[in-house]
């Protein structure tokens, strides 16, 4: 009885796997292009599936592209070019401008990117990118891609419908970090606990008026001062050197800086390690 | 032939022993070059320290004489053992000390004779409100302690003092820099000179006093300093009337102790103050010698006033020329904990307020 049930098992088992090998995949895939593409497997399925959807909603919600692309390929050199021919060769972009942006992230190098093109390089600064990158390589240093991921998610609706208004975030407007409640009351209990010992302390201080006197300047007889003998002599020296610090000159403008993919196409971006 | 020699390195106090034929020294511990010079004339200096001495004598000083002792008695408490002098018309049952009762010993005789003795200035009454004053606008005082009226207590006091006179005979030795700080294109260089800095001299102290009364905490009696010995007149034992006056029970060789700590501080002070001009200046040694050293016996006016409260004695003293008054008085902890409480709410409240304002802005 048992075997029978293993064996039917093993069957259907044989059969799904002979109907995804033979199903087209691939060509499915073109068809309903995805957003959310973890070749290196960094989050669970479940999660990858609802990166998915929501990658999809904020796309037609502002008619654009948002795609997570992550891989372990050591031998990518520039994640910029590989960011930007993956948006462009995948078709990826909506709009006549193909506008998109593009979150790369390689596992061995431990590189990421965004790139952008059309309406994303507006919405998506030099500056806009850093401060999105800040946000997420403080969850990918420590091993949290699905928070990265989400937190990227979040950011990209709120840069986006930023630029809407006709500023984008950039040097200058940049977005407010959240409210650090925890923070600021832990500041105030600290002034509130420092401030009420001095207090304390100067109150205590007016209840004491007793201490010994180890001076006995108030009998000195005036003018009675005679130093006899005053000089000087010269024992030894150093000299010490240190390097004079250069001054660092920073420029810093803000705006979108673009180069061009290798398929022609313009493209901005921006990354970093983590 | 060159002949060695033990040097004590200025920078680092490692021993430098060195060949006299060369020119220049080179100390193995801290490797700081030297002239031979230079070492010879410090180690000449470190040798001339002469131990600290601090002699002091007495004149002879007088006793009470028949005549003079007068009505004067000699009262003794059965508490605390204090023995006071007062004179017989004073009424005098009560220790000033302790407040407990005082029975009259014997008549005062053969005992030591201040020499000297600033009168009282202030009365009582002024003592009085000084007591006042001193009890106000102190937060943390206890209530009970302002309402309580004992202030009537309050007792005029003679208390003993031992003058030192003397003269310190200071030979200092100093360890001073001076810095100088340029740049170049490349590098910002700091070049510091060591010198040894010698002063010597003298300096006179008069009248510096210690109080000769084991009862009265020194402490308290240093705090009601400084007495002003231009007022001091000649003793007599009338100026007792009226007042308890105490006997010394600490001699002036004890009491030449703490002068001498004082004058010295004070010594170093004066001539740390003639070294100007360095970056830098730390003593690094000398000796100082009290010559013409010369003890007064005084009597100085005090109006002293107890206080026991949650079973400790507290101590008010208010200097009887000067007005003064001085006295550590207990912290109500409940007071304590309500304003410390107060002020961080306030404080912590108008901070977070402050931040989330700004934040918001």
């Amino acid at each position: 009885m048992r075997k029978r049930i293993h064996r039917i098992q093993a069957l259907l088992l044989t059969v799904m796997l002979m109907l995804m090998m033979f199903s087209p995949v691939g060509v499915k895939a073109e068809e309903e292009q995805r957003f959310m593409l973890d070749y290196a497997g960094l989050i669970s399925q479940e999660q990858s599936a609802e990166l998915e959807t929501k990658l999809d909603e904020l796309g037609q919600k502002y008619e654009m592209h948002f795609v997570i692309v992550t891989d372990d390929d050591s031998g990518v050199t520039s994640p910029m070019e590989y960011a930007d021919d993956f948006f462009d060769y995948n078709g990826y972009g909506a709009g006549t401008d193909r506008s998109g942006t593009l979150l790369y992230i390689n596992l061995s190098t431990r590189d990421w990117w965004i790139s952008t093109r059309g309406y994303g390089i507006t919405a998506f600064t030099d500056a806009g990118i850093q401060y999105i990158g800040e946000q997420i390589t403080e969850y990918l240093g420590d091993g949290d891609y699905y928070e990265a991921f989400e937190t990227y998610v979040t950011l990209c609706d709120d840069f986006v419908a930023q630029a809407k208004t006709g500023e984008p975030y950039d040097v200058g407007n940049m977005p407010k970090e959240p409210y650090p409640f925890s923070g600021i009351l832990l500041i105030s209990l600290a002034a509130g606990l420092i401030v009420a010992l001095i207090y304390i302390l100067v109150l205590r201080g007016q209840l004491k008026s007793v201490a010994p006197n180890e001076s006995a300047a108030d009998y000195v007889v005036k003018g009675s001062l005679h130093v006899t003998n005053s000089r000087e002599f010269f024992l030894y020296h150093t000299l010490h050197r240190t390097v004079r610090a250069e001054s660092s000159s920073s420029g810093g403008g803000g705006g979108s800086s673009t180069h061009r993919s290798s398929s022609g196409a313009t493209h901005g971006g921006g990354g970093g390690k983590f | 032939m060159s002949d060695l020699q033990g040097y004590k390195c200025p920078c680092c106090g490692g021993a430098i022993e060195f060949n006299s034929t060369a020119q220049k020294m080179k100390c193995p511990y801290c490797d700081t070059e030297f002239e031979m010079e230079t070492l010879k004339a410090y180690d000449d200096e470190l040798t001339s320290d002469a131990d600290t001495s601090m002699d002091w004598h007495t004149d002879a000083i007088d006793t009470f004489s028949e005549d003079e002792e007068g009505n004067l008695g000699v009262y003794v408490c059965q508490s605390c053992g204090g023995e006071i002098v007062a004179d017989e018309n004073t009424a005098a049952s009560i220790c000033p000390f302790c407040d407990n009762p005082i029975t009259m010993k014997s008549r005062l005789k053969g005992e030591l004779k201040p020499e000297y003795i600033i009168p009282f200035k202030l009365d009582k009454k002024a003592a009085k409100e000084k007591f006042a004053q001193h009890l106000t606008g102190k937060k943390l005082l206890p209530r009970v302690f302002r309402d309580q009226n004992h202030i009537d207590e309050i007792k005029g006091m003679y208390v003993p003092y031992w003058l030192f006179d003397s003269k310190a005979n200071a030979h200092m030795r100093y360890k001073a820099t001076r810095t100088r700080h340029w740049s170049d294109s490349k590098y910002n260089y700091t070049e510091t000179n060591y010198y040894a800095v010698i002063r010597e001299g003298d300096l006179s102290f008069r009248n510096v006093p210690v109080d000769g009364s084991s009862k009265m905490a020194d402490d308290l009696m240093e705090s009601l300093e400084p007495y002003d010995f231009k007022e001091a007149v000649p003793f007599q034992s009338a100026y007792f009337a009226g007042y308890f006056a105490d006997k010394y029970d600490v001699d002036e060789k004890q009491s030449a102790q703490r002068a001498n700590e004082r004058v010295r501080n004070t010594t170093e002070e004066r001539f740390m103050r003639t070294v100007s001009g360095y970056s830098s200046v730390v003593t690094d040694g000398g000796s100082i010698q009290l010559a013409e050293g010369k003890t007064t016996y005084a009597m100085y006016p005090v109006w002293i006033l107890n206080t026991t409260w949650n079973g400790e004695r507290y101590m008010f003293a208010m200097n009887g020329q000067t007005g003064k008054f001085v006295g550590n008085l207990p912290v109500d902890k409940g007071l304590m904990k309500k304003y410390f409480f107060k002020m961080f709410g306030i404080v912590s409240a108008v901070v977070f307020a402050l931040y989330t304002l700004i934040w918001f802005i």
